[in-house]
């Protein structure tokens, strides 16, 4: 669905490549979490296939970038849109509209979803999501939190075929982050949506997403099926990144007993690793 | 403050006149009050801004506006009357005409800037700008920066009060300041704020073009605003506004 | 220390945010609130240093009521660390800031006194003092921003979701400073967050909010390990604990890897002896 080759890129204006020499293949229906430190070009990334790079952010673009057969360099921006729903970092400034009805409204409207199919549309976008009831709030009265699944409602109210999300639960607290993440899965088991999503919560990525890639100073420093990537679970620490403490906890057993235990990436592992080995 | 501009939800006679018609009768009330210069047909104008105010259902915001607006008008009133040194002096160094002027202009200050904010409290931003668009024919584009700038206002003002709030926790009295004082310790703060409001205003059209800025025609608006015999009735009391202007 | 004494507030035109809300912290306790969004923790903390007053009931800090004196009084004893540095930032580079924020609460102190505690904090956080803070990283900033409240020496530090939009190690970095301002100042700490593993790690007590309430408030593993707590806060306990729970028997005292690993090894060791 997306691949991507040898991109390096550097911003106009910058000396440093932000991100150098990436490539990337993600399936259809793939599920791609990725972290790392800040300044690693995890935003760049995103960008990149959302075709904002190179069409909004000029500079230093070598290498391709496809998405759905389609190379982002000689795609217009809006027929790349058609197909990828992004979601910003900075919710506040993807919010267009005053009213959350109106900022779900605007993409339905552009990309000339048909009028009777709109209301539905919307409704069912804000049920997914799980605020029905702030339809007809004004923007400027919501929370943080709320605003962030607004500006997610708005884009999978479009149906996109790959969804980008910089961060989206940043000011969520866990309870909602994890129905976010639920949504993701949703899309992406039920409907088949690509999902690419940076975040810098790792638990929750080993939770949901299927690949992972770790990204530093610009490259991908570890990518494939998630728990192929934790079993650098030591080169990652000295990254600076996080690790679940479910991995962190199967290694200190492998170690403790001697014996090579398989890397742990949820609850469930863990604890059925903990009963085998009190048995 | 915050709320001061901001849309009041509601199905009054005025909330559901089209958008064109409200910013019609805005421009009706003005041009009346410029071309009119009786004193009584001014004030029969200020009446019909506050009446308008409270068939939409706002009484009380209506009355801060007019409030707020007073006291600009009061400082305006004083300066007029002591410039103006034309005519018969009635008291001390103040004219008739003097009187008669400042008077005239501060009706019209009040009468032309209260219907301004009333329509922003009776009507969506997104109404506006889509029936712009829509009937009127106004490009997008404009419309849209028009929105978004407007969009802008709480936001600033939140990002604002944000930083007050932060540097007064720090220690810097704004928590006692008032006026002029406040003013001047806010101002150095602002060039921050400017700048990241900038980058995010960037980043508003960089969110605009995602979901299809340019694919927008003028027919993509959900919402439809047809003209109602409402609309009409609006229209005609706005022609005989102006037309009573040029009468008496 | 700070004491509340059946707080509560609403936010014009809403429902309570906080209601009948009481406390009492010790010097050099270090506190978390924790809670879903919406549950009344930022208002809380905001009630602690006086940017909002309560509509009934009493904050008292030092024994004053913040009703009756002001904020940026209190800014000499009560440092407040916002979720976005951005808006406390205020100077071209980190010296200036620093100073800035030592000129407006010990003004009093001589010039000289106000730049040697300048150097020392800069020197304490490895700045030089000429970076702009503006072209620093958030993680960076954020770290400006701890670094020009603790310059001041306050008494109580207040963190309001310190390491929101931070990665990993900035994260670590904030934290690891906090501690040591708790543990060697012996200063009150009030945090903020919504990493539950940050809590554990960090904090010794933790009061539970839900709908403006204050459900619990105790020791931090008692309270993680509290189960019906955690679902009524919809809150995920840190994933040890999570782990020790489902574990049952034999793992109740464990709250860390290395608790669990040695639980492990202990009974695989004493299981080898009855063979």
């Amino acid at each position: 669905m997306i691949a991507i080759r040898d991109l390096t890129f550097t911003y106009k204006d910058e000396k440093n490549p932000a991100l150098r020499e990436v490539s990337l293949d993600i399936p259809e229906g793939g599920f791609l979490g990725v972290t790392g430190p800040a300044g690693a070009g995890k935003t760049t990334l995103i960008r990149a296939v959302s075709g904002m790079i190179p069409h909004l952010y000029p500079g230093d673009f070598y290498g391709s970038v496809t998405v759905n057969g389609m190379d982002t360099f000689e795609t217009s921006l809006a027929e790349i849109s058609r197909q990828v729903g992004t979601v910003f970092q900075d919710v506040d400034s993807q919010i267009i509209s005053p009213m959350v009805e109106d900022e779900l409204l605007y993409g339905l409207e552009n990309f000339g979803v048909p009028r009777e199919e709109i209301p539905e549309r919307i409704g069912e976008a804000l049920r997914k999501v799980g605020i029905p009831d702030l339809r007809y709030r004004d923007i400027a009265s919501l929370s943080g939190g709320q605003r962030q699944k607004t500006a997610v409602a708005a884009i999978i109210a479009l149906r996109p075929r790959v969804l980008l999300l910089d961060e989206p639960t940043g000011e969520l607290d866990p309870h909602s982050s994890l129905q976010v993440f639920s949504l993701l899965k949703e899309l992406n088991e039920e409907q088949g949506v690509t999902v690419i999503v940076v975040e810098q919560k790792i638990m929750l990525l080993c939770e949901f997403a299927k690949q992972l890639a770790v990204m530093n100073g610009g490259r991908i420093a570890f990518q494939g099926e998630t728990r192929e990537v934790l079993a650098h679970a030591e080169e990652m620490q000295d990254l600076g990144i996080n690790i679940p403490r479910v991995t962190t906890l199967s290694r200190a057993l492998s170690a403790g007993t001697g014996r090579e235990q398989p890397v742990c990436i949820n609850l469930d592992e863990a604890e059925a690793m903990v009963r085998g080995l009190m048995k | 403050m915050n709320n001061l501009f901001g849309y009041v939800p509601g199905n009054s006679v005025i909330h559901r006149l089209n958008p064109v018609t409200k910013i019609f009768l805005t421009i009706a009330v003005c041009v009346a009050a410029f071309i009119s210069d009786n004193l009584a047909y001014l004030a029969g104008l200020l009446a019909v801004d506050l009446l308008i105010g409270f068939a939409a259902g706002v009484p009380g915001k209506t009355l801060t506006i007019f409030r707020g607006l007073l006291k600009i008008a009061l400082f305006l009133f004083a300066l007029q009357i002591l410039m103006i040194r034309r005519g018969t002096p009635v008291f001390w160094i103040i004219t008739d005409e003097g009187l008669l002027t400042a008077v005239r202009v501060v009706l019209r200050l009040v009468i032309v800037c209260m219907p301004l904010a009333l329509v922003l409290a009776v009507t969506r931003i997104s109404d506006l700008t889509n029936s712009f668009v829509q009937v009127l024919h106004v490009p997008y584009q404009y419309a849209f920066t028009l929105s978004t700038a407007i969009r802008f206002i709480p936001q600033f003002l939140e990002e604002m009060n944000g930083i007050m709030e932060a540097q007064t926790a720090r220690g810097v009295a704004f928590d006692k300041a008032r006026g002029l004082k406040k003013f001047s310790m806010i101002l150095p703060l602002c060039a921050p704020l400017l700048i990241s409001s900038v980058r995010r205003t960037d980043q508003t059209a960089a969110a605009a073009e995602l979901r299809g800025f340019r694919l927008r025609t003028r027919q993509s608006a959900y919402k439809r605003y047809p003209f109602t015999a409402l609309d009409l009735a609006a229209a005609v009391f706005s022609a005989a506004l102006i037309a009573g202007a040029l009468l008496i | 220390m700070i004491r509340l004494e059946n707080v509560s507030f609403s936010y014009r035109g809403q429902g309570p945010s906080v209601q009948n809300v009481s406390f009492h912290a010790e010097k050099g306790e270090f506190i978390a609130i924790l809670g879903a969004n919406g549950a009344g923790k930022t208002t809380t903390v905001r009630l602690i240093d006086g940017l909002i007053k309560p509509d009934s009931g009493k904050v008292l800090i030092h024994g004053a009521d913040t009703a009756e004196s002001s904020v940026s009084e209190r800014a000499r004893r009560v440092g407040f660390l916002f979720q976005n540095p951005d808006r406390q930032i205020c100077r071209n580079t980190v010296r200036e800031e620093i100073l800035f924020g030592l000129r407006s609460v010990r003004g009093d102190e001589k010039e000289e006194a106000l730049q040697a505690r300048t150097d020392e904090i800069l020197k304490d956080f490895s700045f030089t003092g000429d970076e702009e803070p503006f072209s620093l990283s958030r993680g960076q900033r954020q770290r400006v921003a701890l670094a020009s409240i603790l310059a001041v020496e306050p008494e109580i530090l207040i963190l309001d979701e310190p390491t929101t939009g931070l990665d990993y190690l900035e994260c670590c970095h904030i934290m690891d400073r906090i501690r040591r301002m708790n543990e060697e100042q012996q200063v009150t700490v009030v945090m903020v967050c919504h990493d539950m593993e940050v809590v554990l790690d960090y904090a010794k007590r933790a009061l539970v909010m839900a709908g403006g309430r204050l459900l619990a408030d105790g020791g931090v593993r008692e309270i993680f390990r509290d189960a019906a707590l955690m679902e009524a806060a919809s809150i995920l306990p840190p994933q040890m604990i999570g782990l020790s729970l489902r574990l049952g028997k034999g793992f109740e005292q464990c709250d860390s890897t290395d608790t669990i690993v040695q639980t492990v090894l202990d009974a695989r060791r004493g299981g080898a002896k009855h063979e």
